[in-house]
C-alpha cells in the first residue's frame, strides 16, 4: 500500500462501505434529532410543528425519568459486578483438570443461547412465581412464606435475570484469558513463596485485567439498553421500581405514539451513554493498552 | 548448606515410569548440570527437586533434612525458569521484591538486597522498567536477581540460556559460572546443550530415558565415557564408532576415537577414505570423510592451516592411546 495509485485504489474501494455504513448511522441519527424537535404525535396527525426544546424538557422533568436514569445505572452496575464477580470464580472452577469438562463447559455457555425474551419468561413463570415458581416451593418447603420477587423486588429480580443470561460471556472470556496465562509463571510464583490468594491476587489477576476491561465494555453496551426482561415480567412497574431508560422511552414513544417524544429520550439515552461510556474507558482503559 | 540428596526416587505419569529408581547426591556449593536429549527427564527431575511434581515414591534430602512432601516455597530454593516467568505487569524492582514480599521481609532490608542484586547484575538502571521493555538478556538477569534475593540454599536453572542468540549464549554462560563462584551456593543447571555443560559444570549427570548413564566431571567423561551414549553425547563433533573387524582387532565390539584424536595426511596413515565435506572454521578444519570401509562416515578434526577439499582422498591415522573400547553391551571395557 505505498504507491500513489494503490493508494487511490483502495479509498475507491473501501468507499462503498464507509458510505453505507456512514448513511446507515447518520441518517437515523439525523432523522432522531430532527423528530425530537417537533410535535409529532401519531394520534394527532396533521402538520408538525417545531416546538424546540419542548419534547426534551417534558421527558427530562417526567416523574419516572430519574428513577429511570437511577435504575438503568442500577442495573449496569449490578450486573456487571455479578458477571465479573461470578465470572472470575467459574472461570478458576472450570480451568480445573476434571472429567467431563467439555460438556460442563457446553452447559455453562449455555444461557447465552437462549434469548432474552424467552429467559425472562423461564425466570418468571418457573422461578419467581409466587405461586408456582420453583423458589415458591422452595420457600414453602423451609416453611417461609412465598416471596413475590417481581412486586418485592422488580430491579433485584431483573438484575438476577440478566446476571445468569451475561455470566456465560463473562466467564468464556475470562477462562481463556486465564488459559493463556503462562504456567511457569504460577510456578515461579509458588517458589517464591505465593499462597494460592496471593497468586490469584498478584498473577492472575493482573494477567485478566485486560479481559475483564473487555467484558465490563462489551457489556456495557448491551446492558445500556436491556428492554425484553422489563417488558416480559414487569412492565417497568410496580409504579418505576423497574423503567429504565430504553423502557421510559418506549412508554413514551410507542404507548402514547409520541414520536417527538421518544426521539427526544433517544437523544438523552445516546448523551448518557457517552458519558457512561468517557467515565469507563477513563477509568479501564488504560488496560487495554498493549 | 545446598546438600541434596535424591534416594530412590521416581516419577510416573499415569503408567508411563519417567524416572526410574535414581539416586544423586549433590554435594553443598556444587555446580551440577543435568544434560542429555530431549525428553531423557532432566526437566522433570529438575521440578520434582524443586517440588513442583511430586515424586512418585523415594526420598529428596535437602540440607540433611527431609524435604519429599515441603512444598516449593519451603525448599529454600529458587528457580530460573526457561522462559524467564517474570511478572509482566511488575516493574524490575517489584519483580525482584516478590519473593521477599510474599516472606514478609522488611523494608529496608528488601531495598538493601535488591539494590545489590542489581548491582551484581547490571540492572540498576533497569529497576522501573516493565519486563517487556528488556531484552533477552536482560529479563534473564532479572531472573536471577529474583532468585538471589532469597538467599536461597540452591538455584535451579531450567534451560535457562535457550531463548537466548548464540553471542549472549556465550555472554550469559560466563556471568553465571562468576556467579557461581561468587556466592559458592550449589547449582542445578538443566541443559540440552553439552558445551554448556562441558565449560560450566563441577560435575555433570548425564541422562537417558530417566537413567543416570554417568556421573562426573567434565573431563572424567570426555576422557573416560562409561558406554556408548556417554561416549557419543559428549564431546563435538560427536565420537566416531567403528564396529566390525577393526574393532575386534583392538578386542572389542565397538571402538571410538574421537575426531581430535585422528592424525590426516595426504600420503600415508592406517585408513583410507574420501573427504565428502569439508569444513573450515578458521582456528580448526572438520573433514567428513566417507568410503573408510569402517562406518559410514568418520569426522576428523584437525588444525585450521590443513586444506582438503571434497573429493580429495585422505589417509586416517588414530592415536592408539586415544582409542575407547567397548563391549557388545556398550559398555566400556
Amino acid at each position: 500500500m505505498s504507491t500513489k495509485a494503490s493508494r487511490a485504489a483502495a479509498r475507491l474501494m473501501i468507499s462503498p462501505s464507509v458510505i453505507l455504513l456512514l448513511g446507515w448511522m447518520l441518517i437515523p441519527l439525523g432523522l432522531t434529532l430532527y423528530f425530537s424537535v417537533l410535535r409529532y404525535n401519531l394520534l394527532m396527525p396533521g402538520d408538525n410543528p417545531f416546538v424546540g426544546f419542548e419534547n426534551y424538557s417534558y421527558f427530562l422533568t417526567d416523574p419516572g425519568f430519574t428513577a429511570a436514569i437511577w435504575n438503568t445505572l442500577a442495573l449496569v452496575l449490578g450486573v456487571l459486578v455479578i458477571t465479573i464477580i461470578g465470572g472470575i470464580l467459574l472461570a478458576l472452577l472450570l480451568d480445573q483438570p476434571m472429567w467431563g469438562q467439555g460438556i460442563v463447559r457446553i452447559l455453562v455457555i449455555a444461557p447465552f443461547f437462549v434469548m432474552p425474551t424467552v429467559s425472562a419468561l423461564v425466570w418468571k413463570n418457573m422461578f419467581l412465581n409466587p405461586v408456582n415458581g420453583l423458589f415458591a416451593h422452595l420457600f414453602k418447603a423451609l416453611g417461609l412464606e412465598p416471596f413475590d420477587f417481581l412486586a418485592q423486588a422488580p430491579l433485584l429480580s431483573i438484575i438476577g435475570i440478566v446476571s445468569w443470561q451475561w455470566l456465560p460471556f463473562a466467564t468464556l472470556i475470562l477462562l481463556t484469558a486465564l488459559q493463556s496465562l503462562d504456567s511457569e509463571q504460577l510456578e515461579a510464583a509458588e517458589m517464591d513463596g505465593a499462597k494460592p490468594l496471593s497468586r490469584f491476587w498478584y498473577i492472575m489477576l493482573p494477567h485478566l485485567a485486560r479481559a475483564i476491561t473487555v467484558v465490563v465494555l462489551i457489556q456495557t453496551i448491551f446492558l445500556l439498553s436491556v428492554f425484553a426482561e422489563i417488558l416480559v415480567t414487569t412492565n417497568g412497574g410496580p409504579g418505576y421500581a423497574s423503567t429504565n431508560l430504553t423502557y421510559l422511552i418506549y412508554v413514551q414513544s410507542l404507548l402514547q405514539y409520541d414520536v417527538g417524544m421518544g426521539s427526544a429520550g433517544g437523544v438523552v439515552a445516546i448523551i448518557l451513554a457517552n458519558i457512561v461510556a468517557i467515565f469507563l474507558m477513563r477509568m479501564i482503559g488504560k488496560n487495554l493498552e498493549a | 548448606m545446598g546438600k541434596i540428596t535424591l534416594s530412590q526416587v521416581t516419577k510416573s505419569f499415569g503408567d508411563v515410569q519417567v524416572i526410574p529408581p535414581l539416586d544423586l547426591e549433590i554435594n553443598d556449593g556444587e555446580f551440577v548440570v543435568f544434560v542429555g536429549p530431549s525428553g531423557c527427564g532432566k526437566s522433570t527431575l529438575l521440578r520434582l527437586i524443586a517440588g513442583l511434581e511430586d515424586v512418585s515414591s523415594g526420598r529428596i534430602d535437602i540440607d540433611g533434612a527431609e524435604a519429599t512432601e515441603l512444598p516449593p516455597a519451603k525448599r529454600r530454593l529458587a528457580m530460573v525458569f526457561q522462559s524467564y516467568a517474570l511478572y509482566p505487569h511488575m516493574s524490575v524492582r517489584k519483580n525482584i521484591a516478590f519473593p521477599m514480599k510474599m516472606a514478609n521481609v522488611p523494608e529496608d532490608e528488601q531495598k538493601r538486597r535488591i539494590d545489590s542484586a542489581a548491582k551484581a547484575l547490571n540492572l540498576s538502571d533497569y529497576l522501573d522498567r516493565k519486563p517487556g521493555q528488556l531484552s533477552g538478556g536482560q529479563r534473564q538477569r532479572v531472573a536471577i536477581g529474583r532468585a538471589i534475593v532469597r538467599e536461597p540454599a540452591a538455584f535451579l536453572f531450567d534451560e535457562p540460556l535457550s531463548n537466548l542468540d548464540a553471542a549472549l549464549r556465550v555472554g550469559m554462560r560466563l556471568e553465571i559460572s562468576e556467579l557461581h563462584e561468587r556466592l559458592a551456593t550449589t547449582m542445578i543447571y538443566v541443559t540440552h546443550d553439552q558445551v554448556e555443560a562441558m565449560t560450566m559444570a563441577d560435575k555433570i549427570v548425564v541422562l537417558r530415558a530417566g537413567h543416570i548413564e554417568q556421573v562426573g566431571s567434565p573431563l572424567e567423561l570426555y576422557r573416560a565415557p562409561r558406554n556408548l551414549f556417554v561416549a557419543g553425547f559428549i564431546g563435538s563433533p560427536k565420537m566416531n564408532f567403528i564396529e566390525g573387524q577393526t574393532a575386534e582387532a583392538h578386542g572389542a565390539h565397538t571402538i571410538g576415537i574421537r575426531p581430535e584424536h585422528i592424525e590426516v595426511s595426504a600420503t600415508e596413515g592406517m585408513w583410507q577414505g574420501r573427504v565428502a565435506v569439508s569444513e573450515h572454521l578458521g582456528s580448526d578444519s572438520f573433514f567428513h570423510v566417507h568410503d573408510t570401509g569402517l562406518a559410514d562416515v568418520i569426522t576428523v578434526r584437525a588444525s585450521g592451516e590443513i586444506g582438503f577439499r571434497h573429493g580429495d582422498t585422505i589417509f586416517l591415522t588414530p592415536r592408539e592411546d586415544q582409542l575407547h573400547r567397548f563391549g557388545a553391551d556398550g559398555l566400556r571395557m
